[in-house]
């Protein structure tokens, strides 16, 4: 089970807050920690940390230094530093990540490519994965 | 010297012991100055920019929300704005209704608007500006079928609600929602609220809303869409108080 120090709760105080009735077309991009409860089309890019609430819908790349995704997000996701997927996670779109933690139940379809900071990205696993 | 600017509507007599009450307090704190009644003045723009050459150090906008936005406007609008930035300080006492902005700056009434001044704490404080209204608190406008257009992308919502565009704090209430929220950084938030749990918040330098509504500044003034909306950093320099809500 993810714990607060795992990062799958909620930010607080975030300098960006997407609410469950909001449509952001386009693309975002912030320095500061970003939480999305409604739907996003486009790309999303932050220096700081990003979540995906479990009812938010989002189909852009998106790219964050840590990341929680609990909700449906369709596109290409690149974190630099800790990625937790929550148990009610749909991805659709490859996964760039440093450190990663999947809770069962979460839903996978694209690769899985490991940052090594020392080397280039390597592909540690690739295709469809179902946890 | 202090140059006290009255707005027209204190020409009422209801507003007479309030007036009273302050030109008595102003006088035993030695605060007394010139007095310009905006119902007597043809051009406040004029006006004021002749008070700068006299060397004016304090202008007090003695009303509301809307004799504040007045003088704001005119000031901005002035040939002598940089001398005013560099001179000169706005100070505000409010009386009657609709002093969301007084409030801001931690003065309740006339009679602490007075001792305010006398204290002289100084913000610089930056200016929310929407087309040509210039604003100090916020702007607001109903969220359904209303559009903002943010540098590379767009926010809308179908939900029945509000947007709110917020230069500087207004209330205890609006606080909840926009902690980080400061008149000093050069950003303006939005805030939209269209249920206790369904809020949004963001800000921005600059933004553009479409909207089939009528924008709301500082609650006294609509104007009509497209609305530009931005932000002028440290614009203006307020005598505030101790219990001003914001950082």
């Amino acid at each position: 089970m993810f714990n607060k120090e795992n990062k799958l709760e909620k930010f607080k105080d975030a300098e960006t807050i997407i609410g469950p009735s909001i449509k952001v077309k386009g693309n975002f991009q912030g320095k500061g920690d970003i939480v999305i409860e409604g739907t996003i089309e486009g790309s999303v890019k932050t220096e700081a940390s990003l979540y995906v609430g479990d009812e938010a819908r989002v189909v852009a790349n998106v790219e964050a230094s840590d990341a929680t995704i609990r909700g449906q997000l369709q596109g290409n996701i690149k974190s630099s530093g800790y990625l937790a997927i929550g148990e009610n996670a749909k991805i659709v779109g490859d996964i760039q990540y440093k450190d990663i933690s999947i809770e069962k139940g979460a839903i996978i379809n694209g690769q899985l490519l490991y940052i090594d900071s020392s080397k280039n990205s390597k592909n540690k696993s690739s295709e469809e994965v179902e946890s | 010297m202090y140059v006290y600017i009255y707005d027209d509507y204190l020409n009422k007599s209801r507003y007479n012991k309030a007036i009273n009450r302050m030109e008595i307090r102003l006088t035993d704190l030695n605060l007394n100055g010139k007095i310009l009644r905006l119902s007597g003045i043809k051009n406040i723009k004029k006006a004021i920019e002749n008070e700068i050459k006299l060397g004016a150090k304090t202008i007090v906008a003695v009303g509301n929300n809307q004799t504040v936005n007045k003088i704001i406007g005119a000031i901005l609008s002035a040939d002598l704005y940089a001398d005013f930035q560099k001179q000169t300080l706005l100070g505000i006492i409010p009386i009657g209704d609709d002093n969301s902005i007084a409030n801001s700056f931690g003065i309740k009434n006339e009679e602490t608007a007075c001792n305010i001044i006398l204290a002289r704490r100084i913000e610089k404080i930056d200016l929310g500006i929407a087309n040509n209204h210039y604003f100090l608190n916020n702007a607001k406008i109903p969220s359904q079928e209303t559009v903002l257009k943010i540098s590379n992308y767009e926010i809308q919502t179908q939900k029945k609600g509000e947007i709110k565009i917020i230069n500087l704090l207004s209330d205890k209430d609006e606080k909840k929602d926009t902690l980080k929220s400061s008149p000093h950084d050069g950003l303006l938030d939005i805030v939209i609220k269209n249920s206790k749990r369904d809020i949004s918040f963001i800000n921005t330098k600059k933004l553009l809303i479409e909207s089939k509504h009528k924008l709301l500044i500082d609650s006294v003034v609509e104007i009509d869409t497209p609305v530009e909306i931005g932000v002028i950093k440290n614009a203006i320099s307020v005598i505030v108080g101790k219990e001003r809500i914001f950082i």
